[in-house]
Formats: C-alpha cells, sequence, structure tokens
C-alpha cells in the first residue's frame, strides 16, 4: 500500500481550505491539517499518522509511518454544533456543500429534516449496508439533526426493494417518532429535489432549495458521520465506500467501510480484491453521475463509488447526444463518445434542463416531458445512433421511439453496469414500480 | 414532447397521445400530453398509427388514468374514466398539423377581393391607394392590400435624401484572350500568361494553378468544383458604394479548386462534373448564358480543402489575375456599353426595414470577405471569422459595389457566390421599393460554437431595437446547421416585436429542424425539382422572383394581412401560387 496520502483542498462547493501544517510536521490521525477558509467551505484533518511531505496550492501530501486505524485525535468542541463545525463535514452523496452551514439554513415552524437513504445510482450500496446494520445509529443521527435544527419532523427516505433496511429502520424506530418513507426504485428519486416532492408532495422549482419547503435533506452518510462527530468526537476522516465492476473477482461489488480520505485509488481496489486485467475506464461516483478518474488520484470526502468499467464497444460513426440534466453533462458524454470512437453529430437538451448557475437542474426529476422530438431532432443531424445519459422514466420513452427509427441507444451508464452485470438502462419493465428492479436489457443493446 | 398551457389551447381538437409513460391513477394533463405539431412527423417516421377512437386532448383533459400506458399510445375512452363531454367535432384531419416551423411558403390570404384597412386611432389622415400602382396585377393587389403608404400620411414623403450615388459603367468583352500582355482594347481582354506565376507567389499553399478561357459554345467540359463566380468589376473614383466603378460585361472568372491528391474543395457536396451541367446559367450568381468565362484552376494543398486556409488561398491567387483585368479596365478607351446608377436613399416617412443577410463563418472553410479594397476583390478586405461573425453593418450601395467577396464552400447550389452580391436582387428590389425606407444590410456570420450562435443573434437583436427597425427580412445560405442561427436570429428580431420575414432554402432535404413562433413566415428558395441540394452551382440561390415574393410577405406581415400557415410538407404549390398571386 502507497504510504502517501493525499488530501486535496478543494473537497467541497465554496472555496479551498487553508493549510495549518508545513513540510516536516507530525501529524496524527484525526489533527487538523487545513482550516475552513472565510466563507463557504470546511477543515481538512489528515485521516493518517505520520509526516507532511508535501503541501502545495491544491494539496498536503503525508507520509503514513504507521497509523494506528482505529483511534483517531478527538474533536474538542463542547457543544454538538461546535463538533459539527470543526469535523469538516461535507454533503457526502457527492456534492460536497459544507454541512455546517447547510445545518444553518433557517426554517420555520414545524420543519422537517429528510435522511436521504435513497442511493438511487445503481451498483452503489454502501448506504444502504451501513443503515441494515446500523439503523439505530441513523435514527440518532436524524434526531440530532433535528435537534440541532429545532426541526419536529423527521423523516427517512429509502427505496421500498430495500425491504431488510426498512424492516431494520422500522425495528429501530420503536417509538415510531419517525417517517419511513418507502420510494419506487427509479432514478433519480435520490436527487433533493425528487426527496422533497416524494416524501412532502412539494415539486420544488430548480433554482429553489429544500427550505422553501419548510425542511432539510440530509445524505444518509452525512447523517451517520454527524452522529460520529457528535458523540464520538470523530473528525471527517473515513468514508465509506462501493467498489465495483471490473475486479479480479469478475462483477464484483465490494462495499468498503470507513476508508481512510487520501487514499491511493489503485489501493482502495487492491483493498476490494486488486483491478482486473482489463477495463475500459475508472469511475469515481455512481453509473449516471461519476466523472473518470486515475489509479493515482486519491479518496475525497465525497467519494461513494470506484467503479472499473466495461471496454468500451465501438460506436457508430455518427452520435447524437441527449444531454439531460440527472445525468452525465455534456463534457461527460463527449468523453463517453470519443470512448465509443464516435464523433458527435448533434446535441440535444431535454426540455426539462433547465440551467442553475452553471449546471443544469431537472424541472420534474424522473417525470418524463417526451423526449420524440429531440430523438427526430438528433436522427435529422445525421445521428445513427444516440447517447443519453437520461433517467429511468426518459430513457424509457427514448426507447420507446429511437429504436422504431432504426437509432441504436447507448446509454451513458452502460458500461459501468455491463462490469457487474447490471440490466441496462433501456426499457422499463413495467413492474418496476413495485419496486422490483427489473429493467430490460433491450435487444437493441449488443 | 408534452404541451406547454399555451399549445394546449390551440390543440383542444387534437388527438390526445401521452408523451411518456404514464402510469394508472394519473390525472392527465397537458404535462403527459404529446404536443400535436410532432404527428406528422412521428406518423411518417412510423412512430404512431392514428386511429379514430382516441379521445381529443380537450375530452382527456382531467380524465384519470385506469392502466399504465406507454408513450405514444392514443388515449382511448376505455382506459380512462372522467372524460368530459364535447361534441365530436374533431379536427377535420386527424394527422396532419400545421407547422410550428413551416418548409414552404405561405401565402397570402383575400381572395374576397376585399381590401380591409383597419386603423385604430389615426389623425389627419390622407390616403393614397396606389391601386393598381405598384402591383403588376388585380390578382395580387386583391390578395395584397399591403400598400404601406396608405397608412402614412402623404405630406411625409418627397422629402427622401440621397445618401450616395453609384454609376457603374459596363463595358462589354467581345472576347477574351491569354497572351503576352494583359489590356483591354477594342473590347478584347488580353490576359497575360505570365500572371500564373505572380499569381503562384501570392499564397504558398496553392501548388498549382492554370488558366484557361470558356466561351459559351464550349461548356461541355469537365471542371473541378465551382468555388466562386467573380465578376471584373474595378473602382475609378470614389470609395466602395459611391462614385464610378467599371463593370466588364460579358466575361467573368470562376475558380476551380482541388487538392494535391485530387480531393475536390468542398464540404457538403461538391460540384465537380460537365460545366453546362454544374452551373444554373443566369442566376444572379453565377454566368449568364453567354458569358465568357475565365477559368483559373488551383490545386492547393493536400488536406487543406476542409480548412479555412485552404480556399482562401486559391481565392486570393485568383485575386492577383483579376487585378491586372482590374486596372486595364480602369482605363478602358471605349465607350460604356451601359450606365446603371444606384443610389443609397433615405426615404423619408416610409417604415425602415433592413435586410439581414446570414453568411457563414464556421472556421473550417466558411469565410466572408467584407468591404475590400477593389469591388469583389480579396486584398484589404476583413474576413468574417476574424471578426467573429458579429453583425456588420453595409450600405445597400456598398453590397451592390462588391462589398463582399464569398468564400463559401457550401453545398453549391444554396450557395452565395461573390457575383451573387454583386447583383443581389433583394437588396435591388428592397432598395428600389418606394414603400419602404431599406435602413442597410447587415451581414452576420453563422459561428460554429453554440455560445458564439447566440451572442451574435443577440447583438442583431439589440442592433435591431436600436435602429427602430420596423421589419426586416433574414435570408442565409446552406441550410441545417446554420439554420440554427437563421432561426435564432428570427427570435431575437422577432421578440422585439419587429415583424421578420426567413428566406432559405428548405424544401425537402434542409427542412428546418428548429422553429419558434416568430418563424411564422418563410420564403423557399429551392429550384430543384425533387427539394434536394442538386450540386448544380447558384441554382437554389435567391433569384428576382423569391426577393420580389419576400418583400409583399414582408409587406403583408407589416400591414397584419393573415398569412396561411405553411402545410407540413414542402410543396412547390405554394411557390407556385405565390408567384401566380403576383404576377411572377
Amino acid at each position: 500500500m502507497t504510504a502517501e496520502y493525499r488530501f486535496y483542498l478543494k473537497q467541497n462547493i465554496g472555496t479551498r481550505s487553508e493549510p495549518i501544517v508545513r513540510q516536516g510536521d507530525r501529524v496524527e490521525r484525526g489533527e487538523r491539517i487545513a482550516a475552513k477558509p472565510e466563507g463557504l467551505g470546511a477543515a481538512l484533518h489528515s485521516s493518517v499518522t505520520g509526516t507532511v511531505v508535501l503541501v502545495t496550492e491544491d494539496e498536503i501530501v503525508v507520509r503514513d509511518t504507521g497509523t494506528d486505524f482505529f483511534s483517531y485525535r478527538r474533536l474538542t468542541g463542547k457543544t454538538p454544533w461546535e463538533r459539527v463545525e470543526e469535523a469538516g463535514l461535507v454533503g457526502l452523496g457527492g456534492a460536497g456543500f459544507p454541512t455546517a452551514e447547510k445545518l444553518r439554513s433557517r426554517l420555520g415552524v414545524n420543519a422537517t429534516v429528510v435522511v436521504n437513504a435513497v442511493e438511487c445510482e445503481p451498483i452503489l450500496c454502501h448506504n444502504i449496508a451501513r443503515i441494515e446494520e446500523e439503523a439505530g445509529n441513523l435514527l440518532d443521527a436524524l434526531q440530532i439533526v433535528m435537534d440541532l435544527m429545532k426541526a419536529p419532523n423527521g423523516v427517512v427516505a429509502i427505496k421500498r426493494r430495500h425491504t431488510k433496511a426498512v424492516a431494520a429502520l422500522r425495528a429501530a424506530d420503536r417509538g415510531g417518532r419517525y417517517r419511513i418513507a418507502t420510494l419506487e426504485d427509479l432514478y433519480p428519486m435520490g436527487e433533493e429535489r425528487a426527496v422533497v416532492s416524494e416524501t412532502m408532495g412539494v415539486l420544488l422549482p430548480p433554482d429553489s432549495l429544500p427550505s422553501e419547503a419548510n425542511a432539510v435533506v440530509i445524505n444518509a452518510e452525512t447523517a451517520l458521520r454527524i452522529r460520529e462527530a457528535v458523540v464520538l468526537q470523530k473528525p471527517m476522516i473515513d468514508k465509506d465506500i462501493t467498489v465495483a465492476g471490473k475486479l479480479r473477482e469478475n462483477a464484483g461489488v465490494k462495499v468498503l467501510r470507513d476508508v481512510p480520505v487520501g487514499r491511493r485509488i489503485s489501493d482502495v481496489f487492491e483493498m476490494a480484491g486488486g483491478l482486473g486485467n482489463e477495463y475500459g475506464e475508472l469511475i469515481m461516483g455512481g453509473p449516471f453521475t461519476g466523472s473518470r478518474t486515475t489509479p493515482a488520484k486519491a479518496v475525497r470526502k465525497t467519494t461513494g463509488g470506484l467503479i472499473a468499467a466495461e471496454c468500451f464497444p465501438k460506436g457508430p460513426e455518427k452520435i447524437g447526444l441527449l444531454v439531460c440534466a440527472c445525468g452525465a453533462n455534456e463534457n461527460r458524454m463527449r468523453e463517453i463518445a470519443r470512448g465509443l470512437e464516435s464523433s458527435v453529430c448533434g446535441v440535444a437538451c431535454c426540455k426539462q434542463a433547465v440551467k442553475v448557475k452553471s449546471a443544469y437542474k431537472c424541472e420534474n426529476p424522473g417525470h418524463c416531458p417526451g423526449q420524440i422530438q429531440k430523438v427526430m431532432e438528433l436522427k435529422k443531424q445525421g445521428a445513427q445512433a444516440l447517447l443519453i445519459g437520461n433517467c429511468t422514466d426518459c430513457s424509457n420513452t427514448v426507447m420507446a421511439c429511437a429504436p422504431k427509427l432504426n437509432l441504436k441507444v447507448y446509454h451513458t451508464t452502460d458500461q459501468a453496469l455491463r462490469a457487474v452485470n447490471h440490466p441496462l438502462v433501456r426499457r422499463m419493465h413495467p413492474d418496476e414500480k413495485n419496486g422490483k428492479n427489473r429493467s430490460e436489457a433491450n435487444v437493441y443493446d449488443d | 414532447m408534452s404541451m406547454t398551457t399555451e399549445t394546449l389551447k390551440a390543440n383542444l381538437k387534437e388527438p390526445a397521445i401521452f408523451c411518456c409513460r404514464r402510469r394508472r391513477g394519473t390525472v392527465i394533463s397537458a404535462a403527459d400530453l404529446e404536443d400535436p405539431s410532432l404527428f406528422d412527423d412521428m406518423a411518417e417516421a412510423g412512430l404512431l398509427t392514428l386511429s379514430g377512437d382516441a379521445l381529443t386532448v380537450e375530452e382527456a383533459l382531467g380524465a384519470t388514468l385506469l392502466a399504465d400506458c406507454e408513450a405514444l399510445t392514443p388515449i382511448l375512452p376505455s382506459i380512462v374514466e372522467g372524460t368530459r363531454k364535447t361534441e365530436k367535432e374533431k379536427s377535420e384531419r386527424l394527422a396532419p398539423m400545421e407547422a410550428g416551423e413551416p418548409a414552404g411558403t405561405p401565402f397570402a390570404k383575400g381572395a374576397s377581393g376585399m381590401m380591409h384597412i383597419e386603423i385604430k386611432s389615426l389623425e389627419g389622415l390622407s390616403l393614397d391607394l396606389p391601386w393598381p400602382g405598384l402591383f403588376p396585377s388585380e390578382a395580387v393587389a386583391a390578395a395584397a392590400p399591403a400598400a404601406l403608404s396608405a397608412a402614412v400620411p402623404s405630406a411625409a414623403q418627397g422629402e427622401d435624401k440621397t445618401l450616395r450615388t453609384l454609376t457603374k459603367k459596363y463595358f462589354q468583352a467581345a472576347d477574351v484572350v491569354i497572351g503576352e500582355k494583359t489590356s483591354f482594347e477594342d473590347g478584347v481582354l488580353t490576359l497575360d500568361r505570365g500572371l500564373l506565376e505572380k499569381a503562384l507567389q501570392a499564397d504558398p499553399l496553392v501548388k498549382e494553378i492554370k488558366m484557361d478561357v470558356i466561351k459559351p459554345a464550349d461548356r461541355h467540359i469537365y471542371t473541378d468544383t465551382i468555388m466562386d463566380v467573380c465578376p471584373i468589376a474595378a473602382k475609378v473614383s470614389g470609395t466602395l458604394g459611391e462614385g464610378v466603378t467599371h463593370v466588364m460585361e460579358g466575361a467573368v472568372f470562376m475558380l476551380t479548386g482541388v487538392d494535391e491528391d485530387g480531393t475536390q474543395v468542398h464540404e457538403f457536396g461538391s460540384s465537380e462534373g460537365y460545366l453546362d451541367e454544374k452551373m444554373a446559367f443566369g442566376n444572379p450568381g453565377c454566368a449568364d448564358g453567354n458569358d465568357i468565362i475565365i477559368r483559373v484552376e488551383t490545386i492547393i494543398q493536400r488536406h487543406t480543402g476542409m480548412e479555412r486556409r485552404g480556399p482562401l488561398a486559391a481565392h486570393k491567387c485568383e485575386d492577383v489575375i483579376i487585378q491586372a483585368a482590374r486596372d486595364v479596365l480602369k482605363t478602358a478607351n471605349q465607350a460604356p456599353l451601359r450606365e446603371e446608377i444606384c443610389r443609397d436613399v433615405k426615404k423619408h416617412g416610409r417604415p425602415r426595414v433592413v435586410l439581414v443577410k446570414e453568411i457563414m463563418g464556421q472556421g473550417a472553410m466558411h469565410d466572408n470577405i467584407l468591404c475590400p479594397n477593389e469591388p469583389c476583390g480579396v486584398t484589404g478586405g476583413q474576413k468574417n471569422v476574424d471578426l467573429g461573425n458579429v453583425p456588420v453593418m453595409l450600405s445597400p450601395n456598398e453590397v451592390l459595389d462588391g462589398g463582399i467577396h464569398a468564400l463559401t464552400c457550401i453545398g453549391p447550389s444554396t450557395k452565395e457566390m461573390t457575383r451573387h452580391y454583386f447583383r443581389e436582387p433583394l437588396v435591388r428590389a428592397l432598395a428600389a421599393d418606394e414603400e419602404l425606407n431599406l435602413l442597410g444590410v447587415v451581414f452576420v456570420g453563422s459561428p460554429q460554437v453554440n455560445d458564439e450562435k447566440t451572442f451574435v443573434s443577440e447583438r442583431l437583436g439589440a442592433w435591431m431595437e436600436a435602429l427602430g427597425a420596423e421589419g426586416a427580412i433574414v435570408t442565409t445560405e446552406g441550410f441545417g446547421n446554420n439554420h440554427i442561427d437563421f432561426i435564432s436570429h428570427i427570435e431575437q428580431i422577432g421578440k422585439r416585436g419587429i415583424p421578420v420575414v426567413g428566406v432559405s432554402f428548405c424544401a425537402y432535404q434542409g427542412q428546418l429542424v428548429v422553429g419558434n413562433r416568430y418563424a411564422d413566415v418563410m420564403i423557399e428558395l429551392n429550384k430543384d425539382q425533387k427539394g434536394f441540394e442538386n450540386e448544380v452551382a447558384g441554382c437554389s440561390e435567391i433569384c428576382p422572383k423569391d426577393a420580389l415574393r419576400a418583400v409583399q410577405m414582408l409587406k403583408n406581415k407589416m400591414m397584419g394581412v393573415e398569412i396561411k400557415p405553411a402545410p407540413k410538407k414542402w410543396s412547390q404549390q405554394v411557390v407556385d401560387g405565390n408567384n401566380l398571386l403576383l404576377g411572377l
């Protein structure tokens, strides 16, 4: 295992953390190595005990000199608030919004805290795995956040098909104090506004935050880490990760608990049995919204998935991109098109995708507005096939027309899903809403 | 694509079709139903079969779905409950819908023979009705009561101001020969063969250059792709757009190009083949029937035919030869065959209109040179791509004095070549129209990058607003990618409340892929029987009839005359019908 741990100074939305150590300093596991900057940001702690070997504008590198991974330097804050602020927590669902900042948002009376345990990206399962064993801790975490925010209502949103986790939660909720909301198995049920819409019946406009529905939505692992900070005085130094794909054990899906932040990606794959000989690309994150990474990079606070995807098939000469807000962005789609060795002849954007700041947000996540016009448009532009990144519902609509137009359909998640023998995102099976994940592997897929 | 509340209202009588899969229990709303304007395309593509049993939009709204339903499924009475009862007067045809994106030319209504002018409030009206006056036939007058002067006080006329005058003097070239010394004497243009050597030095990318003279009777001759037809015109006094320009009549230059590997210089269709089959002789941008064609054949560096620099190099070299001809034309010792006076006039009291010409500017090989030193020249001009494709204003005279040298290498039949601008029929028609005050001609490029497309369109809109334009015609050459800009220009103008007419080749092959509600009046330029880019140079460019239709259509739109929507599919009959209405 590589002794060097890389701590990126920018692991969250906002400004980068400010180093407070210098080259040569000794640091302990759990010790703060970079401070929260002015404004939006978070502190950063070393996940190993060792020597600081490099401090640059972008990262601090610490050489592990024999870390006891079962202990850590404790947070010193006296109150729960102080500990949350000190812990360097960020949203662990992927976005990385500083948690302390989020919890500071003012809610009205009778507010609601929703723990987002939807984990809607396919393959990823580290949240559910943890909840199955620590349902009580999750409810404790929910109560801590409710107390911090003075919100009387607590909800856990989780997919119906995770029957074991749902049962564990119900069992742990002895007093019936919390609402366990069970959702359908569709992507993007876990999108923040989709969670609000599904659990509270309020469809927020794309540029709104849940606070407009008098609610706050916290990712399940974030909640658990908040609990660790408050109860165990533990800073944000470890992360649960799903490692999957073309591993030495083919089509493997492994959940790794408490992987130290900063560990090299290649080492994390080793922990899961090692990378296979052949793979197409390494993806950090889930199949839908993840991005390409390399073995030399390091685990971030927000790293949820590491997937070694299947090798790219050879695509058609000309491909049309159907960009939506819920999946890969246009750049990522172009990257995948290059993988398919196809040239992009047209780009259409889902009608529901609305630009908020620099990214797209979906007006009504998971509810298709119709895609046929866009598909015909791309066909007119010469597309021989489509590359789509759409959610389950929109992909289903595309599949209702593209094959009839003699257009083959590729989905951005294909190679990741193939690598674990997961059904591809194509046509929805009519029973899918019953919680069975049964999207058909379509005949148009090779 | 589901409907908005707005589209919903217009489509209440249309069949209700689910745009996407919907679950049992769904209460049907606009967001669940496919936009009926797509039905034609969908039916054509085999995506949809309509049956007479389907509920109409009006009936289906608010009903509850009893079973899961897939996308593109007509809503049958049996699968819903709570439908609204309405009278069964469905729209006559189930399939065809009016186009949101018209593909042909709409034509004016008014067959009743009545003329209707509605003026909500007005003082001191004095009517001068041009009856039949400006219009060539009664039928047109009846069809097009758009005599704009009717609405403006006549007293306002008569204060027109001539801004500049251009005199074009035409000299007949009876013959062209290649000889030892360049001269123009007694109607014979002699071109020094030594010019080829000199031309070759203009750009190292040109590896070989040849020149020959093709007489009208000898046109059954093989030619490489036709890159340009360029008149011989020389500035004798004044600057571009004013003073005196000498023009050679009866002889034009034609530039052709291949690369060292023999690949034609082109992107979308090239026009190599027998010359007599590959040019629409007599069209504004082409050689006329009796023209002597001086062919300059270039061979450019391998693989540069699809880059901007390759074609540009060929044009530069040709310009060296033309310049020699210009120099001798300036001192022509014979009497001119005829004179043409062009005036830029500020027509007082007439509605201000602007002609917007979208030109190519897609870095790779499409460029246009603006305002060169000599009419239709290359030297001294500004390259549209280097200018960032932003809108640039030229006066009508500047355009007709060769203010544009065209490098565009798109589809031959829709391409506007250099001679086209020199004889632009739409500029002439608008400038000559006594009812309109043509403010100028805006040239706006068509950038490759989408963000830049938006940028130039928005700048165009800002210009139109600042100019206080009251009407505009937008033209484009080519089709496909540039239609994105084209429609965006129309939107930027239309949304400022300025009536706007679009002019483009669309027909069958170039159907508009985008549209918006301002793009409701279009002039079709196609001259190919089957509606294709037929690779005949200059075939489907703007011709005088197209120009007159465009002007009339603009007047109709400005006057609020009802214009019938085009049928969904291109039909030559619509164009023919309009020509007939205008007596063309």
